[in-house]
């Protein structure tokens, strides 16, 4: 509370100082971009000094120890800790409300559309609830898996005692609440209603409010560069004796191809938005078509960020749902290596597909076509995950509680994303297609379905060894199921509207569509109170579910192995990695030899399902 | 009978049952709104295809999942003991998914992919050329005498036309839905695109008949829309000669 309190007060008084001194040396009004510019900047290196940054790094610059000290109890989630299960229950709670903000924007925007005219907001606000909606949830599907369970698992899966660089980590996440205020921060400056996308050259003549929105995303991906590296170098440098790399967990797998993309590919959505910041404030002119710039160059840099941010998105999905499935049908992962191939393949394929999105633009016409036939391509590694997620579980066990459900419907959310996808890498389809409510739909059975479903499947999968306690799974299954048919009626009827004329970001439409888009909102409102009830089944499980024990589904990965929560540290002493994790169905497979506790995996014999003693934990 | 066989005959009748009812409701169902130009055609073409080849994938994983569930659910008390048989990754399996899907991708990519690029590009020679200037939130047309309209397009049937499109302030899109065209206007260029009506009508048959902006533009970017009216080539002729007298 301390940390937090002095962070919020050197926040704004670095803010104070970097706009008032920028107003003193070039006048002005205090309100100026440029002054907003450099108030953002030393305000937040203010804030991360205040959240605790300087009592670690910079005391050891100059010679002087450290000072660590962290708070106990639930303070330590509202202060700077470096423990990694902390920093992921921190990104877990953090982005489940911006999840709630961003789905309450999105009632709103169900409510002016569900009628053709002007409803309850003007064309304007319109665009700027739009807008909040769209950057929002973007972030929610870049971060929510990575950094929930990427940082609580991780590190526990691989045997290792915490991420490779835990103070950077714990900054990683303080980066987030500055970007969080600044984007909420946007109506006092007017806002911003270019869409999550803010092409120029509207991004760059339009209210002040754009311009903190190009701090906040800035700063956003500054955030998730370091967490990618520090993914990569946890996986990289941190296993545990034993943990070759083709006995990796395949969450982990995922987490790491996820990892090596926001490391390598955040810095160009970056760099466009940094051109914009400076056409807006420093009279540059990158994006001015009638001063020799170019519009089309930010969407090629933006892209070449925004497409593979998708597979950052899904691919942590991917590791979340074949995870859960193979403990759950209780049956070794099906084409494991040709998976691990197909993430690290999506990963690298997703750099040379951008230009898909620009099918409509204006951009050489020779270009059409490698960018069609790279993006069909990439259909093909992504199959061989669902080979394997319904291989796995044909003449599996399954054990239906509500992970496994989010992990089944997960197949067939992102099975229809993938082949909706199909008509949108097609030049001619997309020629009618793009910009319209085909592309919402898509999108929304891509990234929604493809990312939150395997969230949701996650946090049910984990929720007992993150909390100690069980969660209510007969209302884990209605919620699944409402939330699963609720989703159809929403958005099934979107992709009609698209083909039928209905462009996206509008506020009104012709009134010909209005009987879909009435139906289509009143599914969503459904789908909106899902939620309530999702919020109300997470806080009944922490404060009052039954006690869940250290290995409630009988897993094998190394973080079922401990208590729940596990230790800090992890582990009494060194794992050492035996063999193979998902070894199902093999007498006296044995994945790790723990230091210190009883194993708490129970073997089994092949076939007959006749227990073989095993060490009950 | 081997209980495996029954798994597997539950799946293909499901999975025909499915396919047949998907084809039936993609091919039957006129999912599409009326098509009012040659290029229309290539487009709902590749749209009708590229459904076509969707359903039996579609069909297939939804069908495996549903006998999944039903087949392969087990009741467990307390925490589970018993495992599923441990099956060994069937290479050959791998294989030949790898083969189909890329197969698939493939033949995608060829037909509606390339052979559709190619029918929507056309030739590069036009019938009429008209310029088309956007502007928040509002289009000027100017045809080939220099004879202007505000927010109306008028064309002749079954005539190829260029529009030259550009803008004066931000990006705008030129989106005909009744002629499944699109392209953005983008200042400081001048974009191409092609375009043959076909059929006689206008806005009031049907609302597709418009140009709408597609690419956000800021406020009016919802209402920026002009009627498009398709005329006989002598009516266009008479319409386009009394506008340039009126001029
Ligand atoms: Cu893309
Ligand atoms: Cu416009």
């Amino acid at each position: 509370m301390r940390q937090l309190l002095r962070a919020v007060i050197f926040g704004i008084v670095g803010y104070l100082t970097g706009a008032m001194l920028t107003w003193l040396v070039r006048g002005g009004s205090l309100g100026d971009e440029v002054c907003v510019v450099f108030g953002y900047v030393v305000g937040l290196v203010g804030w991360l000094f205040g959240i605790g940054m300087g009592d670690t790094w910079v005391r050891e610059w100059f010679g002087r120890p450290a000072r660590e000290q962290e708070e106990i109890g639930w303070k330590r989630y509202l202060g700077f800790s470096t423990d990694h299960k902390v920093i992921g229950i921190q990104y877990m709670a953090t982005f489940l409300v911006v999840l709630l903000l961003g789905g309450v924007a999105a009632m709103v925007m169900r409510i002016e559309l569900a009628q053709a005219g002007e409803g309850i907001l003007s064309a304007d606000r319109y665009n700027q609830v739009m807008s909040m909606h769209g950057i929002l949830m973007i972030a929610v599907a870049v971060a929510a898996i990575l950094g929930s369970f990427g940082n609580y698992l991780v590190p526990i899966m691989i045997g290792a005692d915490d991420m490779a660089f835990p103070r950077l980590n714990a900054v990683t996440f303080w980066l987030i609440p500055p970007v969080a205020i600044g984007l909420l921060a946007a109506p006092t400056l007017g806002s911003f209603d270019t869409g999550w996308t803010a092409y120029p050259p509207l991004s760059v003549i339009n209210n002040s409010g754009q311009i903190l929105f190009v701090l906040a995303v800035t700063t956003f991906g500054l955030s998730s560069i370091l967490g990618g590296l520090n993914v990569v170098t946890t996986i990289v440098t941190m296993r545990a004796p034993g943990m070759t790399w083709g006995r990796l967990p395949i969450f982990v797998w995922a987490a790491f191809s996820a990892s090596v993309l926001s490391l390598l590919v955040t810095q160009f959505f970056a760099a466009s938005l940094i051109l914009i910041a400076m056409d807006r404030v420093a009279g540059t002119v990158f994006f001015d078509g009638g001063a020799g710039g170019d519009p089309l160059l930010y969407q090629h840099l933006f892209w070449f960020y925004s497409h593979p941010a998708v597979y950052v998105m899904v691919l942590p999905g991917f590791g979340v749902v074949l995870e859960v499935i193979t403990h759950m049908a209780r049956k070794p992962l099906f084409a494991y290596r040709a998976a691990v191939v197909s993430l690290l393949t999506i990963a690298g394929m997703s750099v040379i597909v951008w230009a898909h999105h620009m099918f409509t633009s204006g951009m050489a016409g020779y270009l059409h076509g490698p960018f069609m036939f790279a993006t069909e391509m990439i259909s093909v590694p992504t199959g061989v995950i669902f080979l394997s997620a319904v291989a796995t579980l044909w003449q599996g066990r399954l054990w239906v509680k509500t992970p496994l459900l989010f992990a089944m419907i997960w197949v067939f959310q992102f099975l229809m994303g993938g082949v909706t996808g199909i008509f949108l890498a097609d030049v001619a389809t997309d020629v009618q297609l793009h910009d319209t409510y085909f592309v919402v739909a898509h999108f929304h059975y891509t990234i929604m379905g493809g990312m939150l479903f395997a969230f949701l499947a996650g946090i049910f999968f984990w929720f007992p060894k993150i909390t100690g306690r069980m969660i209510n799974d007969r209302l884990g299954i209605v919620f699944a199921l409402w939330l699963t048919v609720s989703f159809q009626l929403t958005f099934l009827p979107q992709f009609w509207l698209g083909t039928n004329g209905m462009n996206r970001r509008i506020a009104d439409y012709p009134e010909q569509l209005e009987g879909a888009n009435m139906f289509s909102s009143m599914s969503a409102f459904l789908l909106g109170g899902s939620f309530l009830l999702l919020v109300y089944i997470l806080i009944s499980g922490a404060r009052r579910g039954p006690v869940a024990g250290d290995n409630p589904w009988n897993a094998s990965t190394l973080e079922w192995q401990v208590s729940s929560p596990p230790p800090g540290h992890n582990f009494p002493g060194q794992p050492r990695i035996l063999e193979h994790p998902y070894r199902y169905g093999t007498a006296g497979s044995r994945h790790a030899e723990m230091v210190g506790v009883a194993s708490t995996h129970e073997e089994t014999v092949p076939g007959t399902g006749v227990r073989e003693g095993g060490d009950n934990g | 009978m081997d209980r495996r066989l029954v798994d597997w005959i539950w799946f293909g009748t499901l999975w025909v049952l499915l396919t047949a009812v998907g084809e039936f409701l993609v091919l039957g169902l006129d999912l599409l709104p009326a098509r009012w130009s040659a290029e229309a055609d290539v487009v709902d073409d590749a749209y009708i295809l590229l459904m076509a080849l969707a359903v039996p994938i579609f069909a297939g994983v939804a069908a495996a999942l549903f006998v999944s569930l039903v087949r392969f659910r087990v009741q467990v008390d307390g925490i589970p003991t018993e495992d599923g048989p441990p099956v060994h990754t069937n290479r050959r399996v791998v294989r030949l998914w790898l083969a189909s899907t890329l197969m698939l991708a493939l033949m995608v990519t060829v037909n509606p992919g390339f052979i559709g690029l190619a029918e929507l590009r056309g030739e590069p020679s036009a019938d009429l050329v008209v310029e088309v200037q956007a502007q928040r939130w509002s289009w000027k047309v100017t045809y080939p005498d220099g004879a202007e309209t505000w927010n109306q397009l008028y064309l002749p049937a079954d005539q190829r036309v260029r529009f030259d499109i550009t803008s004066l302030d931000i990006l705008h899109s030129f989106w005909i839905p009744a002629f499944r065209v699109k392209l953005d206007a983008v200042p400081g260029r001048t974009t191409s695109l092609y375009v043959t009506p076909e059929g006689i009508g206008s806005f009031d048959d049907d609302f597709n008949l418009r140009v709408q902006c597609a690419e956000i533009c800021g406020l009016g970017h919802s209402n920026m829309a002009m009627p498009v009216t398709v005329l006989e080539a002598d009516e266009f002729d008479a319409w386009l000669n009394d506008l340039a007298e009126g001029a």
